[in-house]
């Protein structure tokens, strides 16, 4: 099986002023063609990071410090700068949180637009499919002329442009209306499975990450910690982390039921953590958790990592 | 057509409407119409020397007098407004298309080119103008290109310190990056994305830099490192007429007047352009 995207042991660290912060510790993470994949975690959880690095565009603070990425089986991090733009602009599609600042304030919706389509053309066509109605007006305008769900769809169409292999999506709708939110989120989902493009949705909303992705990778101290098929990972979750978020999340429960928050804070990694380090907050915290990394390793159809991973889902099965 | 006058629409509608501002628009406009057509109207002749008696006084015929060689003054305060405004005009055109560039690549590119166009910048920010006219004279000799060079080493920090600094925060905005992702080039990025956000900053930065700019062209017409004769400058002018101050004051008093006048006009301008392209608060143009 041929990876798309798959990420290896990537490890980034942040630094400024003599700081270092790791935001990606060592994370495993790959994705097929043809497949939606969200990663979901608390803020510093390394999500955005991890889903920035499949383009490399990472801040310049960033710095890579080991292992890697790669985009059919080719190094994103070893690219010569002319692959990596052609790579960016023929393989990948970012859609980005804020429509708003997408988008040239200087420069009308359609220029921008065949801009990223390039000698192709087609703009109206393009703006058709992302369900925009009066594509013509809408080429004319400024993007402050526009809504925010019509200039996120004006991105969502930019990314699409080229028939790309891959869309990153960080947040799609965090600054839209909750209204318009679900039938962007519509959109982008349709158009996916239109064109067989893979999607990486980062997010914090786990009820619309169940809708719209078919996989999700739970994140947590720069790794994934929990990656499966959204239906199995979601519905009957492994890793204590994963099963602390889903009862901190109110979109699933009844009115009036407890939502329990999750004691302490994410940690600040300084460096590569040598233990579990969703250990000191973990409700089943054991004596090797402090002293152990642990790996992902393959749990009833899903991959953990977790020492108790089974412990865990044999405790959920007893109290349900 | 209209794609391009709208923006001149918009601009205009952004013109603060207060009386000074269009005091001052209406006499820069004035005064480049004189110098621009100063050749063509029916006031003499600039450089014919004995039209009538020496250092007289204003009358009908001679409204700002005439000088020691009995030119009539009005046609060389006209002629000296043209020379004004044209060197410093070339100049900063000059500098501020240069400066843009060094600026925006700076604010773009990052890592050494910025360091090193970013401390040029503060070095030559930190040479007095003058002490370089008086170099650059020494070396090339005195006249309109040693002028323009003195005016275009003194405003190009200028330029780009604010270019850069405006570029710098554009750049990590989601446009520039999706653009980025987008496959574009540099020189696209800079010449399609940056430029046109930055313009603002660019035409505010250009009123301040002439207004500079004829103030360093006066002020080395006036140590006789600019303009030569027969050609004049304000500043030229005004150095012929303090020679005559006690006797003659009408020759410093109406160059000084029209230098100062234009000067002020420039301002004025640019403190509105300013107003309607960087406004404190209100609707932001980005």
């Amino acid at each position: 099986m041929s990876a798309l995207i798959e990420a290896r042991g990537l490890t980034v660290a942040y630094e400024s002023q003599g700081r270092r912060a790791i935001a990606l510790d060592g994370a495993d993470l790959t994705l097929g063609r043809d497949e939606s994949l969200a990663l979901v975690g608390e803020s510093g959880s390394g999500k955005t990071t991890l889903g920035m690095a499949i383009g490399r565009l990472l801040p310049r603070q960033a710095r890579r410090e080991a292992g890697d990425l790669r985009i059919e089986g080719r190094s994103v991090f070893g690219a010569a700068e002319a692959e990596l733009r052609a790579l960016r602009r023929d393989k990948l599609g970012f859609v980005f949180q804020n429509p708003m600042t997408a988008l040239d304030p200087t420069m009308r919706v359609g220029r921008q637009v065949a801009l990223a389509l390039g000698r192709g053309g087609g703009v109206r066509d393009l703006l058709a499919r992302v369900e925009l109605a009066d594509a013509d007006r809408v080429m004319r305008s400024f993007p402050h002329q526009l809504s925010g769900g019509m200039a996120q769809r004006v991105v969502i169409a930019m990314a699409i442009a080229r028939q790309p292999l891959a869309v990153v999506a960080d947040e799609p709708t965090a600054s839209l209306d909750a209204s318009v939110r679900d039938r962007v989120m519509a959109t982008l989902s349709r158009l996916r499975a239109e064109t067989k493009t893979s999607l990486v949705i980062l997010s914090h909303d786990l009820r619309m990450v169940a809708h719209h992705a078919r996989r999700v990778a739970v994140m947590y101290g720069g790794r994934p910690v929990e990656m499966g098929e959204v239906s199995r990972v979601l519905a009957n979750p492994a890793h204590p982390y994963t099963r602390a978020l889903l009862r901190a999340d109110a979109g699933g429960r009844s009115p009036g039921a407890r939502l329990e928050p999750i004691p302490g804070a994410p940690p600040v990694l300084g460096a590569s953590a040598t233990f579990c380090a969703f250990a000191p907050r973990c409700p089943m915290r054991q004596a090797p958790c402090d002293g152990t990394r642990p790996e992902l390793r393959a749990v009833e159809g899903r991959l953990v990592a977790c020492h108790f991973a089974e412990a865990a889902l044999a405790e959920a099965e007893a109290s349900r | 057509m209209s794609f391009l006058l709208q923006p001149v629409r918009a601009y205009a509608g952004l013109w603060r409407r207060d009386w000074l501002s269009a005091f001052g628009l209406a006499l820069l406009v004035l005064l480049i119409l004189l110098g621009a057509l100063g050749p063509y109207l029916p006031i003499g002749d600039a450089t014919r020397i004995a039209v009538g008696p020496r250092l007289s006084p204003p009358s009908w015929r001679f409204p700002f007098g005439t000088d020691e060689l009995g030119r009539s003054f009005l046609p060389r305060v006209v002629l000296g407004i043209r020379a004004t405004f044209l060197l410093s005009a070339a100049a900063v055109a000059m500098t501020a298309c240069i400066g843009a560039l060094l600026g925006m690549t700076a604010g773009y590119v990052r890592g050494a080119v910025d360091q090193i166009v970013a401390r040029a910048a503060d070095v030559l920010f930190s040479f007095p103008a003058l002490l370089i006219g008086l170099l650059i004279a020494a070396a090339v000799g005195p006249g309109e290109t040693s002028a323009i060079a003195v005016i275009a080493i003194a405003t190009l920090p200028l330029f780009v310190r604010v270019v850069r600094s405006v570029t710098l925060t554009l750049s990590g905005r989601g446009f520039i990056v999706a653009a980025e992702v987008a496959g574009a080039s540099p020189l696209r990025v800079m010449g399609l994305h940056i430029l046109p956000n930055i313009g603002g900053a660019i035409v505010v930065q250009l009123t301040y830099a002439l207004s500079i700019g004829m103030i360093i062209e006066s002020a080395l017409s006036f140590l006789g490192l600019g303009v030569q004769p027969p050609n004049a400058s304000l500043g030229s002018l005004l150095r012929q007429g303090s020679a005559y101050l006690t006797f003659a004051p009408w020759l410093a008093l109406s160059s000084g007047a029209v230098l100062s006048a234009a000067i002020m006009s420039v301002n004025l301008v640019g403190d509105a352009v300013r107003d309607a392209l960087e406004p404190l608060e209100g609707r932001s143009l980005t």
